[in-house]
């Protein structure tokens, strides 16, 4: 049985009301109906989580925005669902790693129940598949002007301490970085960002002159800091942020911890149902 | 040292500022162009750039240095000291080239018996 936790938050009146009609449709289209339940002001998705766990349900999707399925994952707290996700957000980057551009493919992949078995990256008490940013925010960058994204790069570098694996401490002056699972740009041949390789990437960028700023800015703003020279490339499989206390790790471009913290890896923990043209 | 090969193949690359302590084991190829002080260990290959100070063993498949490095170096196949390479320890290897230019002190392994480097002593002038 499906559950289906709907969430209009972040979303404008009107767009969430048209594709709920939309999604209504398709469902039924598709023979995938379940229990749908909606996230009010009374309602969040952990508490929509814990009915679907006492009802039995072994299959959770998330419709809304990627904040809904980060908070849906968050909500889990090891409980063993099967995932899936509808973007009813035009710009959603878990819709682009996971192969779902549209409500009708998500629908789609749905019915046709495509499973994968990828890594669950935990940082604290949340649970993500995807990136966590800390300094520049490439999310940010994109959005910039030319010249904004040349002022936003142009600042004082950050002294990290980082330890990795539990094995050595690294500490670099550098602009910022990620550690990726998974991103919308990764694919299965490529080693960076490879959700089923039992890995985190850890990727620092240095400080870069205002030369190398404007030729590899499109670079940074779509988040492959591997493909500029200097970079740091780290497989591992914990991190710790030791220093600077305070210094804020971001999803999405939203804080969601700050340092001293910590990221692992568990592999191939989560079921999700994913699209064919997804990047891994 | 070939930069942009060295960059599609490394999957671990310790940039230029970056300043490491402990063990850096890893499964996949090993670039460095940082300092490094502990150990460092891949069962393939280390490449070590010119900016690279390193104050480890090194426990490598292979290794191509061009830094400097302070410290043993046990490597299974090749060995290539190249030009800009400063070594200061005892090295073990199947198979060793060094450029002209490289700096080399200690003793060398290579399947048998040690050969201290510059300490090599003169063939004795056959007797007429």
């Amino acid at each position: 049985m499906y559950y289906y936790i709907l969430d209009p938050n972040h979303l404008d009146q009107a767009t969430f009301e048209r594709k709920h009609v939309e999604l209504q449709g398709l469902l039924a289209e598709f023979k995938i109906t379940g229990e749908i339940g909606r996230v009010t002001s009374l309602r969040s998705i952990q508490d929509l989580v814990e009915t679907a766990s006492d009802r039995g349900v072994k299959t959770l999707i998330a419709c809304g925005t990627d904040d809904t399925f980060n908070l849906m994952l968050s909500a889990l707290h090891g409980r063993d669902f099967t995932l899936g996700f509808i973007p009813l957000d035009d710009t959603s980057y878990l819709s682009r790693i996971l192969g779902l551009d549209s409500i009708h493919t998500a629908v789609k992949t749905i019915a046709a129940r495509r499973i994968e078995k990828i890594d669950l990256a935990i940082m604290g008490q949340t649970y993500f598949i995807s990136y966590v940013e800390f300094g520049i925010i490439a999310s940010k960058l994109k959005n910039l002007s030319w010249w904004n994204s040349m002022k936003a790069l142009n600042i004082p570098k950050h002294s990290i301490t980082i330890r990795i694996d539990n094995s050595y401490t690294m500490e670099i002056d550098c602009l910022g970085g990620m550690v990726a699972n998974t991103r919308s740009t990764s694919s299965k041949d490529m080693s960076i960002a490879n959700p089923t390789d039992g890995f985190l990437d850890l990727l620092i960028l240095e400080k870069l002159g205002r030369l190398d700023i404007g030729r590899y800015k499109d670079l940074i703003a779509e988040g492959l800091l591997e493909q500029i020279p200097g970079t740091s490339v780290i497989k591992c499989r914990k991190v710790e942020f030791l220093e600077p206390r305070g210094m804020g790790l971001t999803m999405a471009g939203r804080v969601f911890a700050k340092m001293p913290t910590s990221i692992e890896i568990i592999p191939l923990r989560l079921r999700l149902i994913v699209g064919k043209a997804r990047t891994f | 040292m070939d930069k942009d090969m060295m960059n599609d193949a490394a999957e671990t690359v310790v940039g230029p500022s970056v300043k490491i302590q402990g063990d850096l084991n890893s499964e996949g190829n090993i670039r460095i162009e940082g300092s490094v002080a502990g150990k460092v260990k891949t069962s393939q290959n280390v490449m070590v750039g010119e900016s690279a100070k390193i104050a480890a063993d090194i426990n490598a498949g292979s290794a191509t240095l061009a830094g400097e490095v302070q410290g043993n170096l046990k490597i299974s196949g090749n060995l290539i000291l190249q030009s800009t390479a400063r070594v200061n320890g005892d090295i073990t290897c199947a198979i060793l080239r060094v450029e002209d230019g490289a700096q080399f002190t200690g003793k060398c392994t290579m399947g048998g018996a040690p050969v201290a480097a510059g300490k090599v002593k003169p063939e004795p002038e056959l007797e007429q």
